[in-house]
Order: structure tokens, then C-alpha cells, then sequence
């Protein structure tokens, strides 16, 4: 398609100090803000795109595709530290993330969830570069009966493996969905639930929510059982031997098939437009879990559970790009900024973008790859750092995590109306929790559920009142009946 | 086994709620469309009610976090009460006060500690926020 001069000369440009700078002070920007809950990368590029407008568009652009890259890195950070993950897509590495730090090793869970994100996220980007156009002609044959199958897929594999007992995992579902339907209903656009309150038109602020239910429940839980104010948030023995304060070559070569797992899951999830790195992270968490000798010690500490969340949900970032590279149509939040972003830098994304901007393109790829590397080097020094944070009482801890989680919803979701929701969703969580029911199962649910509504809304336009002609589409018929089934045989397992 | 099932009975009586009183309230009647605006509530609300059904049915005796509910709803409070204050004076004004209360309540007594919860924070907080990203606070 191209000749070796264009490729070449794209990968040439990202070498140029700008640049490498700028991706830098991107992969540095987002480790920072992914760690600070609330706040997050999607916001953080938001807030860095009128800072590229004087830039040259690979460095603007690169620059941006470091503060997603870096964020991801970042997001686990809280999550295994404090349990409190500071997006929906940490939350499944808190799983066994926070476990293993309270036992004393938070830099080896911290290390392993930056060596997988990294594994994760450079998988998804050599499938991009490699076959980004294939991927996406499969992608755009995804319509809204298979969405709608995974989707359901997607609800019976999280609902039947997290929470005390399949009821109550089915019931957290099915809370997450009615929250989701506050706004308008997407056929008709009536108004539902929402009680004279006209900020909620557009539905309950996805940050604030899964700030409170994630973030706060999980504080208030530490802070009421907080005995002692001068205790370290977490205790790291003094005389710790090195392997804990480690990830050996061996630890990450025996997680290579969870990491490659994680990162397909999260690459065909990435192609898909609209499903998001959160549904990645927990089915790519439940399928190491499925495929383990030793499930039982998944959710206490095992280094698996991590390699698996956080494999596919950096996984989905490369992939995001798939859709939007080839045909237009961002993949997510972070993918639409970044579109906005080509955009004003005169780019215009879509089938004609690799003909028209090939060098800036592989430029793009090079800027992608190298951002990778630089996740690595920069995480390798600001775990150290924040490990260090760590060690601080808890008092002042988990204080000033609320305080930034405050403000970072405030930001992201619109001053104190955002503010007063993550409380209410916080205390929701929190009961939630202390009755058995997953918030994670919630949050899952409330992030599909406009999309799902949309999805059977059009399935039913398809099937016009005939069920039968679900058989047209054998990949949405087999994954529509299979998801009750598989619901009940995973909870029986890991019952 | 008894939380199950008082648990179940909550999900039906929330189900039921739903059911007969809230969706007919807060969603509108539209007769035509494949997917009305009532139809997946009402499905749902009907999956929750058989949820309850279930777990009073078929009570499991695990899965409950031991949560301290008088502390938690202290904390709670200090921070609804926060977020009152921060709707008439402000972050900036609030924050601080906010911090020391939690920081108190939890048992820290250290000058130090207490000075970079109550001041520290709060600081570097508005000069990230106000002053680098220029962004309002709460």
C-alpha cells in the first residue's frame, strides 16, 4: 500500500527531540493524573487538547496518545495501593492488586500491573499497525444483534463470578441498569427518572458514580475500621526480601498466556466501538480465574489476577484506534478527543487517512510504540514513588484521596451537582458492599446499559416482531442463548 | 441466612415499588416503538423482584463485609456536611476545616500529619487545579 520511504520516513519523524519530548512529558502527565481518582486520562486529554494547537501535529498528537497510554499505567496505581480504583477499568486489578500490597508487596503488584499494561497495550498496537484494516472490516460487521449477545455475554460471565451468591450478582446488574436508565430513553427520548431534575437529562455522571460507588464506599469502609491514626496505610517489612519488591523474569514468563489472553480480549473488545476497557478487564479477569488450577486464590493476592485486568484493559486502547484510523468512528471517549485532535490539526480520520497522511500515520505507530517504552522506564521510577506515598499514615492517606476525589469529580462531572451524586452513590456502595452485592457488577451494568438499551432496541427494529429471524445472525443467536447458560455453569463452578 | 433473607425481601419490596408506583410515575406511556420507554424498567424491576425471591428462597450464609455503620455514618455526615458548607463558601474555604474534622475523628494528633492533611492537601490541590490547569474548584 505504501512504499518503504513513507513508512520509514514516518517512523524517522517521531525521533525528533519535540517530539520524543512531548510524548514523554504525555506518558509522565498521565501515569500522574490516571493515579488521582476522578481526574484520569479522558479528562486530562480534554483538558491537553488546545495545548497542541501550536504544536506540529505528530508531536500534539502524540503527546495526547501519551497522557491514554501513561493513564492506564496510572490507574492502577490507587487501585492497588488503596483499593480505590480511579476508573471503572482498575477496578478488576484491585482485585488481587490490593490483596498482595497488604501483604506487604505493593511494589511487586504495582511493577505487574505496569510490565502487563505495557505487554498488553504493545500487543494492541502491533495488531493495529500489522492488521488494523482487516480487524475493522469484522468490527463494522459487529451489528446490533452480536453487540447485544456480548453484551449479554458479558453480564452472565460478571454477574455469575463476583458477589457472595448469583442472585445477588444478577440483582447488582439489574440496579446498575435501572441507574443507567435515568434520561432520556434513547427511542423515544422521553424523560425517566428523573424526579423534576432537569441535570440529569443526559443521564447520571458516569465519573461521579463510579468515583462514589468505587472510590468513597471503599474509604468509608477503611476509615471506620481505621484503630490506629498513626498506622501505615500499608506495612512494608524492613527487612522485605528483594524477590517481593520484584517481578522476576520467571513470575512474568509464567504469565504469559494470561497476558496474551488478556490482550486479545481486550483487542477484539478495543475494535468494537462503545464497549470500553471495563467489560475487558473483568471477562479477561473471570477467564484466568476459569482456566486456573488454583482459583481459590484469586481475590487473595494472585499475580495472575493482575496480569489479566490489566493486559486487556491497556489492550483496548490500541485497539480503539482501529475503527477510528480506518473508518472515522472513534472507539471511545479517549478515541473521540483524540479524533477532535486530528482534526484540528487539519487530518481528516477515515478510509482515505492512510493514503492522504500515510507518513503521519506511521509516525503515529512510532510515537505509539515508543510511548510504550517510556510507560515502562517513567513507571519504573514513579511506582518507587508512590509506594513511598504509601507508607504515609492512613490518616492523611485516605484524607486526601477523598479531597482529590472531591475535586476530581467536581471536574469531570460538573461542579457540586457531581459531587452530591458520588455521595449518594457512595453510601449506595457501600451498603452494597456490606450486604454482598458487587459494585463492580453495578458500575459494569451502568456503563453498558445506554448502549445495551440501544443495541435491543435496534435488534427488535431487525427481527421485526419474528423471533426466528435471529437465526440470520448465528453469532448474535449463539451468544444470546449461551449467556443464561453460562451464567448458571460459571456459578456453579466457582461456587 | 437471616441477612439473605431480609435482603430478599428488601429486593421485592424495591421491585414491587418499581413496578407499581415509580416507573408508572417517572416513565412516560408510549404507544408505539419496538422498546417503549417502560418496557426494559419494567423488566428489570420484575428481575430484581425475582432475585429477592431467590435469595429468600435459597438463603447462602457468606459473602457480608463486617462494616463499622456508626463510624461510617459519622464520616458520612462530615462529608454531606462538606458538601453543604462547599455550596456556600467553597472549596477553598471548606477543604481545610474538612480535612482536620476527618483527620481528628480518625485519632490523628500529630502536628505534622495534621498540618499537611488540613493545609498541604488542600494547597497543592488548588495549585494544581486553579493555578496550572486553570480550572474552577468546587
Amino acid at each position: 500500500m505504501f512504499d518503504t520511504a513513507t513508512i520509514l520516513a514516518g517512523l524517522g519523524d517521531v525521533f525528533q527531540l519535540m517530539t520524543l519530548l512531548y510524548v514523554l512529558a504525555g506518558v509522565i502527565m498521565g501515569q500522574f493524573v490516571g493515579a488521582v481518582p476522578g481526574i484520569g486520562p479522558v479528562m486530562a486529554t480534554a483538558i491537553a487538547i488546545p495545548f497542541t494547537f501550536g504544536m506540529d501535529p505528530l508531536a500534539g498528537i502524540g503527546f495526547l496518545v501519551g497522557i491514554n497510554k501513561g493513564g492506564l499505567v496510572g490507574g492502577a496505581i490507587p487501585a492497588v495501593l488503596i483499593n480505590t480504583p480511579g476508573t471503572p477499568d482498575a477496578a478488576a486489578t484491585a482485585l488481587d492488586g490490593y490483596p498482595m500490597a497488604q501483604q506487604g508487596k505493593p511494589l511487586k503488584a504495582t511493577k505487574m500491573a505496569l510490565y502487563s499494561s505495557v505487554t498488553g497495550d504493545t500487543f494492541s498496537d502491533i495488531v493495529l499497525i500489522t492488521v488494523s484494516a482487516p480487524l475493522a472490516i469484522l468490527s463494522l460487521r459487529m451489528g446490533p444483534v452480536e453487540v447485544m449477545g456480548l453484551m449479554l455475554l458479558a453480564f452472565a460471565v460478571i454477574a455469575s463470578l463476583m458477589g457472595a451468591s448469583i442472585a445477588r450478582g444478577l440483582a447488582a446488574a439489574a440496579l446498575g441498569l435501572l441507574a443507567a436508565m435515568v434520561g432520556t430513553d434513547p427511542e423515544h427520548a422521553t424523560p425517566r427518572f428523573i424526579f423534576g431534575n432537569f441535570e440529569v437529562y443526559d443521564g447520571l455522571p458516569l465519573a461521579a458514580v463510579a468515583i462514589g460507588m468505587l472510590a468513597i464506599s471503599e474509604l468509608l469502609f477503611r476509615l471506620a475500621r481505621t484503630r490506629s491514626a498513626q498506622a501505615a496505610t500499608i506495612r512494608i517489612p524492613r527487612d522485605q526480601p528483594s524477590e517481593d519488591r520484584r517481578v522476576s523474569f520467571a513470575e512474568y514468563w509464567a504469565c504469559r498466556f494470561t497476558m496474551l489472553r488478556g490482550a486479545v480480549i481486550g483487542t477484539l473488545i478495543g475494535a468494537l466501538p462503545g464497549i470500553g476497557s471495563t467489560a475487558a478487564a473483568f471477562m479477561s479477569y473471570a477467564s484466568a480465574k476459569q482456566v486456573s488450577p488454583d482459583r481459590a486464590s484469586f481475590g487473595r493476592g494472585n499475580i495472575h489476577g493482575i496480569a489479566a485486568a490489566e493486559s486487556a484493559n491497556s489492550a483496548v486502547m490500541g485497539a480503539n484506534m482501529i475503527p477510528m484510523l480506518t473508518l472515522g468512528i472513534p472507539g471511545s471517549v479517549s478515541a473521540a478527543l483524540i479524533v477532535s485532535a486530528f482534526m484540528i490539526h487539519g487530518v481528516q480520520p477515515g478510509p482515505f487517512l492512510f493514503e492522504q497522511q500515510g507518513r503521519l500515520i506511521y509516525g503515529l505507530f512510532g510515537a505509539m510504540i515508543l510511548a510504550n517504552l517510556m510507560n515502562l522506564l517513567v513507571g519504573q521510577v514513579g511506582m518507587q514513588f508512590w509506594v513511598r506515598v504509601i507508607t504515609a499514615p492512613e490518616s492523611f492517606v485516605l484524607t486526601s484521596a477523598l479531597l482529590l476525589c472531591f475535586v476530581g469529580v467536581s471536574l469531570a462531572a460538573g461542579g457540586l451537582f457531581g459531587i452530591g451524586v458520588m455521595l449518594a452513590f457512595a453510601i449506595l456502595g457501600f451498603v452494597m458492599t456490606a450486604f454482598g452485592f458487587s459494585v463492580v457488577v453495578f458500575i459494569i451494568a451502568f456503563f453498558l446499559g445506554p448502549r445495551f438499551e440501544i443495541s435491543l432496541s435496534q435488534t427488535l427494529a431487525l427481527l421485526n416482531g419474528d423471533p426466528l429471524r435471529l437465526l440470520d445472525y448465528p453469532f448474535g443467536f449463539v451468544m444470546i442463548v449461551t449467556a443464561p447458560g453460562l451464567a448458571v455453569w460459571l456459578a456453579r463452578r466457582s461456587a | 441466612m437471616q441477612t439473605d433473607r431480609i435482603t430478599g425481601a428488601t429486593l421485592i419490596m424495591l421491585g414491587s415499588l418499581l413496578i407499581w408506583w415509580i416507573i408508572p410515575w417517572q416513565a412516560e406511556e408510549v404507544g408505539y416503538g419496538w422498546l417503549r420507554p417502560r418496557t426494559l424498567p419494567y423488566i428489570i424491576s420484575a428481575g430484581l423482584f425475582f432475585c429477592g425471591v431467590w435469595m429468600m428462597l435459597r438463603p447462602v450464609a457468606e459473602g457480608l463485609t463486617a462494616a463499622n455503620w456508626p463510624r461510617a455514618a459519622i464520616y458520612a455526615g462530615i462529608l454531606v456536611s462538606g458538601l453543604a458548607l462547599m455550596s456556600l463558601f467553597g472549596f477553598l474555604w471548606v477543604a481545610p476545616p474538612m480535612a482536620l474534622v476527618l483527620m481528628l475523628v480518625v485519632g490523628e494528633r500529630r502536628l505534622l500529619w495534621l498540618t499537611a492533611g488540613a493545609a498541604g492537601t488542600p494547597s497543592a490541590i488548588w495549585v494544581c487545579v486553579a493555578i496550572l490547569l486553570e480550572r474552577p474548584l468546587p
